[in-house]
This record gives structure tokens, sequence and C-alpha cells, in this order.
């Protein structure tokens, strides 16, 4: 099952995944949390807390800054193998965004 | 220190002021009640709105449209010409078209919208292009410029924030509210000189919420509008604060706010 959320600033679409995904994995499935919002805060509604959320962020943002013209994009296993962790109730979680991706169109 | 680049035309008197924030903060709750109890001066007020989302007509009491600058008066820059592609045709200027297609909000309050996206992409670039160079161009010294720049923490966002004098980064007292202040007086920090990036305490429900939001985001507080039912009431009914709950908190601390940033700022 593959859910995406998406709503207004402030409507609850973070908090909704996050306790739609930590449910499912109290069901025993195996669960994975992308964070995609350009202001990625999933981390704290899944419980990770302050620091680990940050460090998330940190991390897929270093992602961009090393990238040379000559990497391959990572795949997605590659990226919850080195970028994601481990959030209670065994969810997997990972900040998957673009945080500082050029507007196009933008004069 | 002010930026050098307006050194020269900062106007004293006149605020130039952008609010950001996370979505769902109160941004345009606040830039619309800050713009009209600014107008009640007599003074030529503009509001800038670059956010896509609707919220910001209803604050001011206006039913929600989206037009923007007129194509007709927009056209395409004559080859060998500097600049970006389109511009407001010859003879019409910032001043001009604020005056002409700017909407009519009450109190005065001039409000005046990017060009929204209803269809195709390039419906709106004429009105964009318009918007940019009416807010590089409109004279300082004479508008008071209030933006309501579009919710998140995407960096290219803060581009529309150019022409202010101080950027206020609304926030509400809450991890994930925090946590996006953070990012948002980061980005901000690019784009005017850190002491003039300011916090607003949004929301705040608890005495000690806003000096947690100075400490966590290490921005001046300049302002605490607290959590006010009569507000969010109105909020949920498409009513201006200010038609809705005018006496409310909220509405108090949009006042306060303004007072404090004149004093700051002018």
């Amino acid at each position: 099952m593959k859910i995406a959320v998406v709503g207004k600033g402030g409507a609850g679409k973070t908090t909704t995944s996050a306790v739609i995904a930590r449910l499912l994995a109290r069901q025993g499935r195996a669960v994975v949390a992308l964070d995609g919002d350009t202001n990625p805060n999933l981390g704290l509604s899944l419980g990770v807390g302050f620091d680990e959320t940050e460090r998330a962020v940190a991390m897929r943002q270093a992602l961009d800054d090393d990238a040379t013209d000559d990497d391959h994009a990572p795949g997605w296993d590659e990226l919850l193998d080195r970028f994601g962790s481990d959030g209670p109730d065994g969810v997997r979680y990972a900040v998957v965004s673009q945080i500082e991706n050029p507007e196009p169109g933008c004069p | 220190m002010e930026p050098e680049s307006r050194e020269t035309d900062a106007a004293p008197g006149r605020l130039h002021v952008a609010f950001v924030g996370k979505g769902g903060a109160g941004k345009s709750a606040i830039a619309g009640t800050f713009a009209r109890l600014l107008a009640r001066s007599g003074e030529p007020v503009v509001v800038l709105d670059s956010d896509p989302m609707p919220g910001l007509a209803l604050s001011l009491g206006l039913p929600v449209d989206d037009r923007g600058i007129p194509d007709e008066v927009v056209v395409e820059r004559a080859d060998g010409e500097d600049g970006p592609r389109f511009r407001l045709r010859p003879g019409l200027s910032a001043h001009d078209a604020v005056e002409r297609y700017a909407v009519r909000a009450p109190d005065g309050v001039r409000f005046l919208q990017i060009g929204k996206l209803r269809g195709h992409v390039s419906s709106i670039v004429r009105s964009q292009h318009a918007f940019h160079q009416i807010k590089e161009e409109l004279p300082r010294d004479r508008w008071h410029m209030i933006g309501d720049l579009p919710g998140g923490t995407r960096q290219p966002f803060l581009g529309w924030a150019g022409f202010a004098d101080a950027i206020i980064v609304v926030v509400e007292a809450s991890a994930k509210g925090i946590l996006s202040g953070r990012r948002l007086a980061k980005l901000a920090g690019a784009v005017v000189d850190d002491d003039r990036v300011f916090a607003v305490a949004s929301k705040t429900r608890a005495p000690g919420d806003a000096e947690l939001v100075g400490e966590r985001t290490g921005l001046t507080v300049v302002g605490e509008i607290p959590d006010d039912p009569a507000l969010a009431d109105a909020e949920r009914r498409g009513v201006a604060p200010l038609d809705g709950a005018a006496d409310g908190p909220g509405v108090r601390g949009i006042q306060s706010l303004l007072q404090s940033l004149q004093g700051v700022l002018v």
C-alpha cells in the first residue's frame, strides 16, 4: 500500500501521515515513512525527536551539497539504508525532499 | 545596520516588511490585519500577495479573487533591451499600476496579487513579471509595503521579500512551528541583515511561549499574538479578524506588533 498525504499548510498532513504510519507498523507491517515536504517536520510527529529530525534533514541536504554532475542519483534502497533511521513502532523514516530546489518559472 | 542598497532610498515613516512562516502559522491573518490597521493612519499601504493560497483576501475582508495584473498592460521587452522577458508597458509606472490594478480593500488598503494559477502556467507569467517589477520600482518614500509570502520554508520564496527592510517570521509556539521558524530565520538572514529578521510568536497559549520562540529561533520577538477563539472562529467563517474579532486579544496583539515595529524600524 502506498499513500501520499497532501493539504494546505497547517491542515494536519504531517500529523495524519505519522499516525497512519505508526498504526500500520503496529499491525506488523513493514512501513517506510518518507518526508517529501520542503518544510520537513515528519520526524517530530513520528516521535524521533527534535534533534534527530534536524539531523535527518541536514543529511538529506548534504546529499545535494556533495553531489557532482558525475554522480548518479541514489536509489530508494540506498537512500533508506544510508539516510533512514528507525523510529517508534519500527517505522523506517527518511527525509527525501529537495529542500532548496529552485522554483522554476519565478521571475 | 541597514543593507547598503537600502540606505539611499529608505523612507522615514514608511514600513517595508514581509511576513513569512509555516503554513497555518497565521501569516495571512496577521499580514492582512496589520495592513488594515496601518492604513487607518491615512497613509498609502499596498499589500503584496505572492502566496498562491487565497487566505489573505479573506483576512483583509475581501471575497477571494485571484486577479493579477492584466495581460494587456504587460509587454514583451524589446530585443537588445536588458531585463526580464516581460515588463509593464512603457508609460505605466509601478505607482499607476497599483492605483489601477490593485484591489481596493477595507480601510483603503491596496491589495496586489502576483497572479495565481488557475489554468496553464503560461497564463500567469506576464502578471508575475509585472508584480516583480512593481515591488522593485514602487516609490518607497510614498508607500508602506506589506508582503505576504507563500507558506513553508522553500528558499526561492524568500526572493519575493527583496523589497523588505525587515522580515517577520511568524512562529507558532510548537515543536513543528519552532523547527520551521529556525529554518526560516536562516533563510531570511540571507535576504536582509540578521538584525532585521524578527519573530512574532503566534497562537500563544501559555506564559513563556513567546520567550520559548525567541530562545529557540534566536530571533528578537517583536510581537505576541495570543491564541484567540474569536479570531479562529472568524477565520473559520471566512470573515476578516478586524470585522469578526476586532476587540479580541488576537487583534490587540497585532496592534501592539504594529506599534512595536514602528518603534524599531521607523
